[in-house]
């Protein structure tokens, strides 16, 4: 695998939670791999189960869940 | 989630190709190490072959919209904290234990219907495609026919030959 392979993360974050987490350590300039792609919404439990399935579907790598 | 962990794995993707993590707003550093983290695992597994699997994906998909799994998830609390119209109530352990079961089933029957969207096949046809027992493939053969999503197509020589109906 070469050196180059940068992973395409899809991210569905709560709007309450891991949102406004993220939205922190992005202001206190924390280092975080800026290949994720986040899609925010109103609360974790909107993620049903076949999102990361179809996030899979359409070229991802991995899907992370924060909640 | 357990349930789409359990999927993955059977499915051969790998549960390690999904995360969830619960991270409070006040926690930046924490989520930042979480996706970084998750990103270092990412690159280890390297990038994901799509078309290898496409048909495990799609298998995935249709047992995660099946009605039994739907149902058998949208009753967790009132099985296991409460309990049923018929008094029944189940430990947590058994009911992971019938709700593994289900998926399994729910996930080869999900095979045989995408393996079958190509076209008839028989039996044994299907147990080299899917990499199963010929015994299990009939069974769940049985179940889908039951359920009006597979059906006989004709003869090939003696051995029958099977298509799906599912829309």
């Amino acid at each position: 695998m070469s050196k180059q392979f940068k992973p395409k993360i899809l991210t569905f974050l709560c709007n309450w939670c891991a949102y406004a987490a993220a939205d922190s350590a992005g202001v206190s300039r924390l280092q975080y791999p800026p290949t994720t792609r986040v899609i925010r919404t109103m609360c974790s439990a909107r993620v049903d189960p076949v999102f990361v399935v179809k996030g899979l579907k359409s070229g991802f790598d991995s899907v992370f869940v924060g909640g | 989630m357990e349930i789409v962990e359990q999927l993955l794995d059977i499915s051969g993707i790998g549960r390690n190709r999904m995360q969830l993590r619960w991270v409070s707003s006040a926690e930046g550093p924490l989520f930042a190490d979480y996706i970084t983290q998750f990103s270092d695992q990412t690159k280890e597994l390297g990038p994901f072959d799509l078309k290898k699997f496409m048909l495990p994906l799609a298998a995935v998909e249709r047992t995660l919209m099946s009605s039994r799994i739907r149902w058998l998830i949208g009753i967790t609390r009132e099985l296991t904290d409460f309990e049923n119209v018929y008094h029944e109530k189940l430990e947590e352990e058994d009911y992971k234990r019938l709700l593994q079961q289900a998926t399994e089933e729910e996930y080869h029957k999900a095979m045989i219907v995408e393996v079958l969207r190509e076209g008839p096949l028989s039996v044994k046809e299907m147990a080299e495609k899917i990499r199963l027992p010929v015994y299990t493939i009939s069974l769940r053969l049985n179940e889908l026919e039951r359920h009006g999503q597979a059906g006989l197509s004709g003869y090939d020589g003696g051995t029958p030959k099977f298509i799906g109906l599912a829309a």
